[in-house]
């Protein structure tokens, strides 16, 4: 009798090994199946309009992985990456619905850069951590305009946060335009920040600073606070159902406030590694729409920060590289957003898991 | 006799179960043929294959002796077949008159034509006897107009044959005695009628035969004169069970909730708990009888924090807990199992262990600082699956896997596995469930009463009142009526009060009670 | 700064540049209202307005014509919109997410094309594009102020103000504008007549496209005659909270459009007057907050009538 049952636990252990496992695969595979379509996509816009793109690739690639510095540069593009996709995460597991990555990325940069410009006799081991806490404050202060208008007023944050991308761009151009204007900018910007804001690079020859560290090490966090804390489960529940959270006692509100402060603070984060990192100062229109980018990586990576590195990874390949691309084959760099457009419009496509996971049942069961 | 309609040999089959197993029936023309069946008995699959929602797999269809097809319900309604849904398919911001003629709109060029709308609807509500107001909007009509309006949809496409899908399960039984006379009328008309419903009282009052479905096979048909509830419920069942009184005795203990003067409004801002009081006493069930939609909704979910009151005190042992958040509530010993257990539930893409967890996660030994201690969180959900007889494969997966009983199952040990409650609020806890679960989860309620908590079950299905309650208040628009204790008499009176809001023989006037 | 005089900042021509500013908000919107009532919210209208604005341009230098770069718009706005009923109807993708993707696609797309076809950065402006000319309506334009403010628009003013009234017309007052509303809000009536809601959803988003394509062809071909990066500047999304203010309705949700048209115009003018651009260009987005803003204490006032028997709030967002 108990070798019966034991015989059953095992092959119910088995069983769901097996299911496990083809689970993997499948979710593998369906990853490589759309990356491939966008390849495609990508490599028959280009071939309609005339160019060639294994070459175009080629140089993608040789831009992105060429050597070690190159490496280390995409390592670097990755650097916000990997935090636009954690901040984008973090508010869609809550179910916050927050397109206001950018306009947050702006603001968050622009904070950080002023408390870089505007203090000048601090040791790097206090401006650093100052700058960095304004880049977070900024970006997280400017999702409260949104919170306001959800929590009080039950208007959804899918227009606001929109609109406040656009006035966050408007405004930090006004602010460098005339206030906080400095002269002496290649385009317009900012005063430059102070030497010790600056953050201290790791290699020499690249762009890369400790800021990929700080990326790295938030990954860890960011993955223990979702999963492991009481916080993190009030939000996750949020997320998968507002009506049972409030029925079961969890604090609606609170998590909803976390989230979108923790998604502005996060991006905030990364403005600030830019500026104080790569640029040295705020530039005006300094990002290429690294707001959307966190977008497209939250959505590709189920917004799971284990997932967000590599998905993170990929973009900042595709950022490094297109610049190489476009000047060693005169392949716009925009052909890179098509090909990222296209990832995310076949993401959520279920039939292709669906499907998959079938046939792979029939091979591993 | 004229035969209107027939099936043969039908079957039809879905993944996993038989839903009609060879069925076969025949419907004289101008009569009222009651199919009954208990949930799942597959009286609403065949009425699908009546009406051409759902294709049989073997089988045939006679209408008026010849045999039809239908690709679709547009074939049926074409062959003289119409449906009266138990959800009703009116769309809500359209008048009654344009649900009515819906997909059949009388045009003046590509426009329709407004006034020959109005008007035909109307010429076909005086024609069959029916009372509607064809130009108010469908949201603003009561229940029983909406069934009428759906009645209406039917006959204004000419059908000869009407299914009705458990027409009575929204009305109450002034409506139902309402809706029976209309139905007498149309019959009078040569239609012929067929009525799905689980109500044996009903289908033994309106029918002239009927036929009982169970686990997919037609058991048989009887003429409504040669037959009774009893032997109905026999064959629906198999075996002698009615009147199933789970509750035998009780210990009433102390007053623990006590709810005075309370008001809600609903979501438009009406009031739909109106001045009500309420007191539960440890030990006792109290049973909330009445139909869905007289404030009970909104009832417990102030009682939860989940709503706004506008007046009233709620007290637990004594201490005022109406303003307080519901978790501090539930913290004070209440423990809550909704009625749309997909809403308010469960979470279903959350795994059953963070389905278990939300009232005890932030607290030792759940939790430690800022992290939940995982194996401790384990150990419990373990522990509660298999007390309460949850049947799954672990606890790491999706709670949406589970069949409908089990969600509930999960949901019961959440709420009642550790023992920890003072007041327990149920609202419809078995809607939708099988049998065994439903048997299981009443027996837990009962369980739980007799360890000494404060049980109010609300639940639409008079049965279940009647077989818990060791005492029951009717729901009626917005008010709680005391119906008293459990007695012989229990049954008429709480009937009467869930039609009228009155006591058969109180004066008029008198129609709040205080709940004792 | 100038004399900042309100007589001379609301001026006629400033009502006739808010209804011309309005023309490509009321295309989305109309667009948009279509595809809501069938239950899909299309946040991929400032895209698809993207798409037409490009092949509106690049159809009127190979044609010649400005009708001729709005059939070309027409074409590449229902293909880009098919492709999006396809990914979320056959292929079952999230629809929100697949309008979000389709934004940044269309961005990617036509500045890729900017280069690759049009070989130029930025912007491209050449007198090979040919635009609309205004229309004058005789004897209205001698009717004193209403004149200056009816006559003398770009056809496509015109013809978005009638599109309105079409919209109402399809949606109210035909059989099959009522089949497509019970899709959006009570699908079970719908399939039980037998209405194919697949494709009424389909409908929904190719008219959003079509829609969409006047609306983006206008921006490229009228007032200003050139495409640059990203032109829509967000007047996608302005149509969504127009559709959310309008409650789906086409002519409450008209009004909000000619706020955001007067929006518009009103920060031009106001540069005019010395005020720094930046600032002045937040004033549409700014605008449409306030705009939500509204409605929802609309809606809040609505609900504490308790007397109103009115219709149920059929309201639609996707969060």
């Amino acid at each position: 009798m108990v070798l019966k049952k034991e015989l059953m636990n095992k092959k119910q252990n088995n069983h769901a090994w097996r299911e496990k496992l083809t689970n993997i695969l499948a979710q593998f595979a369906n990853y490589l199946l759309i990356l491939i379509i966008a390849l495609v996509i990508g490599a028959l816009v280009m071939y309609l309009s005339g160019r060639d793109p294994i070459s175009a690739y080629g140089a993608l690639w040789e831009g992105a992985f060429g050597n070690g510095y190159r490496f280390a540069d995409t390592l670097d593009r990755s650097t916000i990456m990997i935090l636009a996709g954690i901040a984008g995460s973090i508010a869609f597991r809550t179910n916050i619905i927050n397109l206001g990555l950018e306009g947050q990325l702006y603001i968050g940069a622009f904070t950080a850069a002023w408390v870089g410009f505007t203090f000048t006799n601090l040791p790097s081991i206090v401006h650093i951590p100052l700058c960095i806490i304004a880049g977070i404050l900024g970006g997280a202060l400017w999702t409260l305009p949104v919170l306001y208008l959800k929590l009080r007023w039950k208007i959804p944050e899918l227009v606001p946060t929109l609109m406040l991308n656009y006035i966050a761009i408007r405004l930090t151009d006004y602010l460098i335009a005339f206030p906080f204007r400095d002269p002496t900018a290649p385009m317009a910007g900012s005063p430059l920040v102070a030497a010790s804001a600056r953050l201290p690079k790791l290699i020499k020859g690249s762009t890369i600073n400790i800021g990929f560290i700080i990326a790295i090490v938030l990954i860890f966090i960011s993955y223990w606070f979702i999963f492991k804390t009481k916080v993190g489960y009030e939000m996750r529940m949020v997320g998968l159902n507002q009506d049972f959270a409030a029925a079961a006692g969890l604090p609606v509100k609170k998590s909803i406030i976390l989230a979108m402060l923790m998604s502005g603070g996060i991006i905030g984060l990364g403005g600030a590694l830019m500026i104080l990192g790569f640029f040295g100062r705020f530039l005006g229109g300094f990002s290429s729409g690294y707001g959307w980018d966190g977008f497209m990586i939250a959505i590709v990576a189920q917004n799971h920060p284990f997932a967000v590195f590599p998905a993170a990874l990929f973009f900042g390949a595709l950022a490094n590289g297109a610049l190489t691309m476009q000047s060693v084959t005169g392949v716009p760099q925009a052909v890179v957003a098509m090909v990222k457009g296209t990832l995310v419009l076949f993401v959520t496509v279920k039939i292709f898991l669906e499907n998959i996971r079938k046939g792979l049942k029939k091979w591993v069961m | 006799m004229v035969e209107a309609l027939s099936v043969k040999n039908i079957t039809k089959t879905f993944p996993g179960v038989v839903a009609n197993d060879n069925v076969s029936l025949s419907i004289e023309k101008g009569t009222i043929r009651a199919i009954v069946g208990e949930n799942g008995a597959g009286k609403t699959t065949l009425m699908n294959i009546i009406y051409g929602l759902y294709h049989p797999d073997s089988g045939q269809i006679f209408i008026d002796r010849q045999e039809v097809t239908f690709l679709s319900p547009r074939d049926a309604i074409a062959k003289g077949i119409g449906m009266v849904h138990q959800h009703f398919k009116l769309v809500p911001s359209y008048t009654l008159a344009q649900n009515i003629a819906l997909g059949v709109e009388p045009r003046k060029g590509i426009l329709i034509n407004e006034t020959a709308l109005n008007n035909n609807v109307q010429e076909i509500a005086q024609k069959y006897g029916f009372n509607i107001n064809e130009k108010e909007v469908t949201a603003n009509v009561s229940v029983g107009e909406q069934q009428r309006a759906e009645i209406l949809k039917a006959l204004y496409r000419g059908v000869e044959i009407l299914v009705l899908d458990e027409p009575t399960a929204v009305l109450t039984d002034i409506e139902t005695k309402e809706l029976f006379v209309m139905l007498r009328n149309l019959v009078k008309q040569g239609i012929t009628i067929l009525f799905i419903s689980h109500k044996l009282r009903e289908v033994v009052e309106i029918s002239d035969d009927i036929s009982v479905m169970r686990a997919g096979k037609l058991v048989g048909t009887v003429k409504r004169s040669a037959t009774n509830e009893r032997q109905l419920a026999e064959m629906m069942v198999g075996r002698e069970t009615i009147g199933g009184r789970i509750r035998k005795q009780s210990q009433k203990g102390q007053l623990v909730m006590d709810i005075k003067d309370l008001s809600v409004c609903d979501n438009r801002d009406l009031k739909a708990v109106n001045n009500v009081s309420l007191d539960l006493y440890c030990g006792e069930i109290v049973g909330g009888a009445g139909v869905d939609g007289n404030g009970q909704e909104e009832f417990v979910e102030a009682l939860l924090g989940l709503r706004d009151i506008s007046t009233g005190k709620i007290r637990i042992d004594g201490q005022e807990v109406q303003d307080l958040s519901t978790r501090k509530i539930r913290e004070s010993g209440v423990a809550y199992i909704p009625s749309d257990r997909y809403r308010s539930g469960v979470a279903i893409d959350a795994s059953i262990w963070e389905n278990m967890v939300p009232g005890e996660y932030y607290v030792k030994p759940y939790s430690n600082g800022l992290s939940l201690v995982m194996p401790e969180i384990i150990q419990m959900s373990d522990n509660l699956i298999k007390k309460f007889n949850v049947s799954t494969p672990g606890i790491e997966i999706k709670t949406g896997n589970l069949s409908g009983g089990n969600i509930q199952r999960v949901i019961a040990a959440r709420e009642l596995g550790l023992e920890k409650a003072k007041v327990v609020i149920a609202s419809q806890p078995t809607r939708g469930i099988d049998i065994a679960g439903t048997e299981a989860i009443r027996q837990m309620l009962v369980d739980y009463a007799n360890r000494g908590a404060a049980v109010l079950v609300i639940s639409a299905d008079l049965d279940e009142i009647l077989a818990l309650s060791d005492r029951i208040v009717v729901f009626y628009e917005g008010l709680v009526i005391d119906a008293g204790y459990y007695d012989k008499d229990i049954r008429q009176r709480v009937g009467w009060l869930m039609t009228s809001g009155k006591d058969h023989g109180v004066e008029e006037g008198t129609h709040e009670q205080k709940a004792k | 700064m100038g004399n900042v005089d309100l007589r001379s900042i609301l001026t006629i021509a400033l009502f006739a540049s808010a209804l011309r500013m309005a023309t490509p908000i009321i295309f989305a919107t109309m667009g948009g209202i279509f595809s809501s009532h069938t239950g899909i919210f299309n946040v991929g209208l400032e895209g698809m307005m993207l798409i037409g604005s490009f092949f509106a341009v690049y159809g009127s230098v190979q044609t010649g014509s400005a009708y001729g770069g709005l059939l070309y718009a027409i074409i590449a706005c229902l293909v880009v919109s098919l492709l999006f009923a396809v990914l979320h109807l056959e292929l079952k993708a999230n629809p929100i997410i697949v309008g979000l993707a389709l934004n940044i696609f269309a961005v990617g797309m036509t500045n890729y094309l900017l280069t690759a076809l049009l070989e130029v950065y930025g912007v491209y402006k050449t007198d090979l594009i040919v635009g609309f000319n205004e229309l004058e309506i005789p004897l209205i334009n001698q009717i004193p102020i209403l004149g200056k403010l009816i006559s003398g628009h770009f056809p496509l003013v015109y013809f978005s103000f009638v599109s309105v009234y079409i919209v109402y017309l399809i949606l109210y007052k035909t059989p099959f504008g009522f089949h497509l509303r019970a899709v959006g809000e009570k699908i079970d009536a719908a399939e039980s007549i037998g209405v194919n809601t697949k494709k009424m959803k389909y409908y929904g988003l190719l008219v959003s496209g079509l829609f969409c394509a006047f609306g983006g062809t206008f921006l490229s071909l009228s007032y200003l005659t050139l495409f640059s990066e990203e032109m829509t500047a967000g007047r996608g999304w302005l149509a969504l909270a127009a559709i959310n203010f309008g409650r789906m309705r086409p002519v409450p949700s008209l009004m909000a459009c000619l706020v955001f048209g007067f929006a518009d115009a009103l920060a031009v003018r106001l540069q005019q007057f010395g005020l720094p651009s930046q600032v002045v260009l937040m004033l549409p987005y700014i605008m449409t907050v306030i705009v939500l803003f509204i409605s929802a204490i609309i809606a809040e006032r609505r609900k504490k009538s308790s007397l109103k028997k009115g219709e149920e709030d059929v309201e639609f967002s996707p969060s």
